[in-house]
């Protein structure tokens, strides 16, 4: 059984990966999809 | 022995180490937050010396002692600076000393990063001013010059190492803020206190939880364009090249997606605090916190869908012009529920006028010019005229300054005792605040003035029936710089001794910060307090 400090320790690398992901996708998701998305609202 | 090494080790975790070295290896919330603030505290003058240059040179018509290029440079880093080198890192200081101790938390969730991400701005800063000082040694053709936003269409064709600079810039202090911010989503999801439920969290901790959100999603856009123009000026790209396929409105669209949510990234953690200074001066209990927590919530998600305001002039179809003038219209919506809490707040409260309260009720006055004159712009007539003007200067610097600079002036007054154990001379900082308010109105109310009689923005030299209003703004702009190095003195004086603050410090004070004693020790709450 983890104790509450440990689930603390794993909550927190969890939350950091996913939110380092979600920094990545919406880096390459700039790239690859918002010049085509964008000029098309002119 | 044991008790020997007992004693040491007690000693190291009471105390912080002495000399540089704790400055340069702490991962301690406090120590950071201190650099932070005491970071922001610098760039804040060196921004500020530079838009001195500019006024001295817009003082009289003609062009005096500056050149166009060096004007632009100049104002590019003064923007530059304030937004990214001082009103931000001021403000993530604040988060850093605050969050933990007012959520009942022992340090930050990640306090390594916390050190990683502070450290890396003095180095950008190095990286930003160094084309501008190398040009004087006939090295490089000085900084960038293209504006804040860095899209500034008449002077797209600069060319040289500054805008290199500025793009390696931008990356790093990107990698700063999302440092920082993953730092603020993990630390209050995760480490409040038993009994700290969401919804009751002191309306700054909400704010910055926010505005984490909020650079977490705009920073890799802001980051992502700023590699597509260095991959269009060196590798043969073609994003914003029309005359091999690509598109520079589309630097625009980027930009501006990244910098209206950028607006509220600087203001937000203003937001947070007003109200609780508000309170504590009214001998009330905040007014309205629901209301201003989902209020908060909808501006995040608003600013995210009216980027393109800032574009009307750049040619959008009718229908995407109407769209943006009424999504940004209804910012006032959220906003104007702010004010009112804000005015709910000292409603019939038994007000006292410390300086503090003072800048916060300064906020709220300039604040409000500011979202004002805000509501004018996004209308689609309106926006032809005023476009590129001085309206537009007057109009975000009653924004910024207004609402970002006199929040965190407030936030300093009201904090200062806490963070140092000794009051500071009310006396003096009420000086500093009428000055303050004067000089700062004398400088922008003739920028709004002259704006709307026509002068644009961006450029060393005006015509002449524009000189009287750019003399007064000139002389305010001088007093404004000189009058802020009274809060320098206040705040050194302050730190070296005064009068001893009690860890209430303020009569009406309420929070988990002023039950601890000021200033707080080097470690807080390593039991966690108990939350009614």
């Amino acid at each position: 059984m983890m104790d509450e400090t440990g689930k603390r320790k794993q909550r927190t690398l969890q939350l950091v990966v996913a939110l380092m992901l979600f920094v990545a996708a919406i880096y390459a998701v700039t790239f690859i999809k918002l010049p085509v998305w964008l000029p098309a609202l002119q | 022995m044991t008790e020997a090494i007992a004693a040491i080790a007690h000693d190291q975790h009471e105390h912080p180490p002495a000399g540089i070295m704790r400055w340069l290896t702490t991962t301690n919330h406090k120590d950071l937050g201190i650099l932070y603030m005491s970071f922001g505290g610098i760039m804040f003058f060196i921004g500020g010396a530079f838009i001195m240059a500019v006024r001295a040179e817009l003082l009289l018509p003609g062009l005096q002692w500056l050149s166009p290029g060096m004007y632009n440079q100049l104002f590019t880093l003064h923007a530059l600076i304030m937004v990214f080198g001082a009103i931000m890192p001021f403000a993530t200081g604040l988060n850093n000393y605050l969050i933990p101790l007012m959520i009942g938390a022992p340090d930050m969730a990640l306090p390594r990063v916390n050190n990683w991400g502070f450290w890396i701005l003095p180095f950008a800063a190095v990286l930003l001013l160094t084309p501008f000082f190398l040009q004087f040694f006939g090295t490089g053709s000085g900084a960038s010059g293209l504006g804040w936003v860095m899209h500034n269409t008449s002077l797209d064709l600069q060319s040289g190492i500054g805008i290199d600079f500025a793009i390696f810039t931008i990356h790093l202090l990107g990698i700063s803020s999302l440092t920082g911010a993953i730092n603020v989503v993990v630390t209050v999801l995760n480490m409040r206190a038993p009994g700290m439920a969401l919804m009751k969290m002191p309306l700054f901790v909400w704010a910055w939880l926010i505005t984490a959100f909020m650079l977490i999603l705009v920073i890799p856009v802001f980051s992502a364009a700023a590699t597509m123009l260095l991959t269009d000026r060196h590798f043969g790209t073609h994003f914003f090249d029309a005359a091999n396929g690509g598109d520079p409105i589309l630097l625009q669209h980027l930009i501006w997606f990244f910098g209206h949510p950028e607006v509220y990234i600087v203001l937000l953690p203003a937001w947070g605090l007003i109200p609780h200074i508000l309170a504590t001066f009214s001998r009330k209990p905040v007014f309205g916190y629901r209301a201003q927590v989902y209020a908060l919530w909808a501006i995040c998600f608003l600013s995210f869908i009216v980027w393109s305001h800032h574009m009307l002039t750049s040619g959008l179809p009718l229908a995407a012009e109407v769209y943006f003038m009424y999504s940004t219209m209804a910012i006032s919506v959220p906003t104007s529920v702010l004010v009112f809490c804000w005015l709910g707040a000292i409603w019939r409260g038994a007000m006292t006028f410390e300086t503090p309260m003072l800048f916060a009720l300064g906020f709220v006055a300039h604040f409000g010019m500011g979202a004002l004159t805000g509501m004018i712009l996004p209308d689609v007539a309106v926006n032809a005229q005023y476009h590129n003007s001085y309206v537009i200067v007057s109009h975000f610097h009653y924004t910024f300054f207004g609402g970002g600079i006199f929040g965190m002036m407030a936030a300093v007054y009201y904090w200062l005792p806490k963070f140092t154990g000794h009051m500071f001379d009310e006396k003096l900082g009420r000086l500093h605040f009428w000055l303050t308010v004067i000089f700062f109105n004398m400088t922008f109310i003739p920028q709004w003035f002259a704006g709307l009689d026509g002068m644009p923005r961006h450029i060393a030299d005006f015509a002449l029936r524009f000189s009287a209003m750019n003399l007064i703004s000139s002389v305010g702009a001088f007093l404004l710089g000189l009058s802020q190095l009274l809060l320098v003195y206040i705040v050194v004086r302050c730190v070296r001794g005064g009068p001893q603050a009690t860890g209430q410090v303020w009569e009406g004070a309420q929070g988990l910060e002023f039950t601890l004693p000021s200033p707080p020790p080097y470690h807080t709450f390593e039991t966690p307090p108990a939350v009614k």
